[in-house]
Order: C-alpha cells, then structure tokens, then sequence
C-alpha cells in the first residue's frame, strides 16, 4: 500500500504478486475544482495487461498506461496486471491538466494525454454482446472420444480428480484415455448428485445427502463440483485449441513418400 | 468499397444475396458468419485462421465464378476468433481486389456488428414475413449507428406481392424484389450467379438493381 500525492492529484495503490504477475489496483483523485485529465503510467518491467472487455482492452488504456479524466473531487480505481516483479511504487503519475471541454489545442497539450481514438469496430465489439459461442458448445464439440473403454464406476466421491495430480497427469505407459475416462466419471459422478441437489424437494435432497455422508459430505460436494467446473473449463479450451491446430495440419505424405 | 449484406434474421437469403449482389459487382463475397458459414468451403485457411492471426487474408480467396473467402466450420475456431483483427483483414483484401461484399451474421451481437461498422454501405435482406421485416428495422438502426449507409433492401423469396412501400417507408430506403426461384436458391451451391445463369430472369433485374445504387 501506497500513497502519493502529486500537483494536485492523490494516489494510492496496492500491488499484489502471485506466480510471477503482479496485480496493481490503484484510486487516483483529483483534489482540484477543475476537472483534470491524468496519465498513469506503469513503473513495472513488462507491459500492462489492461482490464478487457469482450477481449478489447477497455478505453483509454496502452502498452504503457491510462489516461483517466476526473471531475473536479472525483476518485478513480484502476487496475491492470503485468507479468514482471512488483516495484515501489508501481504507477506514477505522468502527466495532468485541465480538461478543456474535449476541445484541445493542438501542439499546446501534451501527446501523452490524448485518449487512443475509438473505431466504429471497436465501439461495436464493446457496446454489442460477445459473438463468441459458449464454451460448453465448444466442449461438447471436441469431446465425443471421453467416454473410456473401462468404465470402473464404482469409485466413490474420492476418485483421483481431487489430489493435485489429477487425471490430466498421465502415470501410466499408455493409459492416457482411461485416467481421462475415469476422471471424467468420476467428474460426472459429483456434477449427477450437485444437479439432484439443485433445486430438489426435500426427499430427494435427503437421499443425495445420505449419499454424500451428511451435510459436511455436502458442502465438500459443493467445493469440488466448483473445482471440477474450472478445470473441465481448462481442458476444454486447451482440447479446443489443440483440435483446431490438429484440424488444420496437413502432413505432406505423399510428397514425403516421393522424397523417400 | 466494402457492402454489407445484412438483415438481423436468419435464414431469409442473406448469403444467397451477398453471393449474387457479389457477382453482379465483380466483388470478392466474405463469410463473415464466424459461428453458421453457409457460402462454400476450401481446404485452405479461410476466415477464422486469419481472425485467430494464423493466415494472411490473400491466402484464403478462393477462386471461382466469384471469389470467395470461406469460413471455418468449427465453434472452437470461431470462439478463437478476434474481432479486432476484421477491420485490418477487410481493408487488405479490399486494397487488392477492388470491391468487398460481407455476408453477415444474424442477430446483432458483435459479429454482426463489426462488419458493418468495416463497411461503407449496406444492404438489407428481409423475407417477405412481418418479422423478418421487424428485424431488419433493427438491423437498420443498428447499421445506421455504425454508420454503415442503407443502400436498399432486398424482400427475398417473394411468391406474393409483397407490401413494398410499407417496407421501404418502414426502412427509409429503396426496396428490390426477389421472386422466389430456384436458380436463386441453388447458386450458392452450383456456384452460378443468377446474374451469369438466368441475366433475364426476375431475379437477376431485382439484384442488378439493387447493385446499381451502390456507391463505387
């Protein structure tokens, strides 16, 4: 935690550092009675992953920065990641003046503070809703080959999906299908009792949590079925992404066998 | 010079459309529809490569009796898809070729949305239906923010005279009619324009008409 005052203008920040990116969230305010606009600019070695919408940086934001604009006694939180070691301080105020009714001097102001300008392209990405189709459609896509040969079902809720060494580990010679099979069931086998429990009247709920030794057994159930919805997320992207490069190879047999 | 042809409902002829207005405009015609491409596929890269960084859009005209940049076929390759990349894609094969026409998507989320905020003019499709025509009064309003000039619409699939100066005062804009027919209908597929088919057919009169409003 930080603070700092410059020409007017308070900052406090807070960095967080987890796996080699640091989170920065700072409040800048302007202390004046004239709406200002401001420059932060990133003191961390590596370049700022700013907030997103529908996978376009938000306004304002670049490679090394915002500019913010605030009215006379208005705070601001930002926040952006980088991948780099937090620094002190982490931000600093680069530039500020006062805002002249969007109508600006050319060659009077400085460059720094001008607000990349907004294409009709990237007004329509961010105003319209997200084209991208949900990832569970992705997922059922590329995911007809999970049902394993050997299906042994009869494993209770603690198959191998929990331990940190999931299923994703391959410990065997060959047996990268059945560890998938067997996580996946074991998967569905906690998501089956999480959906009779979702909305369920109380006899039915009774069963599942007679099932799932008691009400502790439950809220380990809840825990894990969260677990399980993050990492089926993360193989999904990866399988999708990894069926698209195997979709568009295209190995040269024939030439090759000419070659040979 | 970049056409969109667009009209917020699915299934009313926007892709047959975009592919005959194509050939009447010795244009290229894009599949723009990342998540139902509808006009032919190749074997080489197509738009959701390019959109994911992977081709250069030249590398995926496919030629013809119009020149076509397909689509990938695969929600996976169409959710890897950055719209952002569109503008700069379009603006490129414009440069080299000339005339762009865009097949858009239903709906008007944003990848309906960004091909006609790349496009200068655009061209409406509405099936002769009192919603298909409630859709592309929204779709209007949308290519109007965006800034992408109506240029007319095209009532497709007609059997029955339609209400024609209903829709054009409901639009603002100049209203073609397309008669059903199934030359129309199969030349996507066979890849023959009505225009280069059947050049005194109804259809062809209705899309050369539509084609002469276009700015060029």
């Amino acid at each position: 935690m930080g603070i700092r005052g410059t020409a007017g203008m308070d900052l406090a920040w807070t960095v967080e550092q987890d796996g080699g990116v640091s989170l920065v969230r700072c409040r800048v305010h302007n202390d004046e009675a004239v709406p200002r606009r401001v420059r932060l600019d990133s003191r961390l070695d590596g370049p700022v992953l700013p907030p997103r919408r529908a996978g376009v940086p938000e306004r304002g934001w670049d490679a090394g920065g915002v500019v913010v604009r605030l009215a006379p006694s208005e705070s601001r939180g930002v926040g952006f990641a980088a991948v780099a070691d937090s620094v002190e301080p982490p931000v600093e105020v680069c530039a500020a003046e006062i805002e002249t009714d969007n109508a600006r001097i050319p060659g009077e102001s400085d460059q720094s503070l001008a607000v990349p300008a907004e294409t009709p392209p990237l007004t329509a990405i961010r105003t319209l809703g997200d084209h991208r189709p949900p990832r569970e459609t992705v997922t059922d896509e590329t995911a007809d080959g999970s049902s394993g040969p050997d299906t042994k079902t009869d494993r209770p809720d603690d198959g191998d999906g929990d331990a940190n060494g999931d299923g994703s580990e391959v410990d065997g010679d060959d047996a990268v299908p059945t560890a998938v099979g067997e996580w996946l069931d074991a998967v569905a086998d906690r998501v089956g009792r999480a959906e009779r429990l979702t909305d369920a009247d109380l006899d039915a709920a009774t069963d599942v949590v007679k099932e799932t030794n008691g009400v502790d057994g439950v809220s380990d159930l809840r825990r894990r079925v969260e677990t399980d919805a993050e990492r089926l997320r993360a193989v999904s992207d990866r399988t999708a992404a990894l069926a698209a490069r195997a979709e568009s190879t295209d190995v040269p047999i024939e030439a090759l066998e000419r070659l040979a | 010079m970049i056409l969109a042809v667009a009209g917020g409902k699915g299934g009313v002829g926007k892709t047959t459309l975009a592919y005959n207005v194509a050939a009447a405009l010795d244009a290229v015609v894009v599949d723009t529809d990342l998540g139902m491409a509808d006009l032919p596929s190749g074997r080489g890269p197509d738009l959701h490569d390019v959109l994911a960084g992977r081709a250069d859009p030249i590398e995926t005209l496919r030629s013809g009796p119009v020149e076509i940049v397909p689509c990938g076929r695969t929600l996976a390759g169409a959710r890897a898809c950055d719209l952002t990349r569109l503008e700069s894609a379009i603006g490129r094969i414009e440069r080299e070729r000339g005339t762009v026409v865009l097949d858009c998507p239903a709906g008007r989320r944003s990848d309906a949305g960004v091909p006609l905020a790349v496009a200068d003019a655009s061209v409406l499709v509405a099936s002769p239906r009192a919603f298909a025509l409630a859709d592309a009064v929204r779709t209007r309003e949308l290519a109007r923010e965006l800034d992408a000039g109506l240029v007319g619409c095209a009532v497709n699939r007609v059997v029955e005279e339609p209400p024609t100066e209903t829709i054009a005062d409901a639009l603002g804009a100049p209203v073609a009619v397309v008669p059903a027919d199934p030359r129309v209908g199969r030349s996507v597929e066979d890849e023959r324009p009505v225009v280069d088919n059947a050049p005194a057919s109804d259809a062809a009169v209705a899309i050369r008409d539509i084609v002469r409003r276009v700015p060029r």
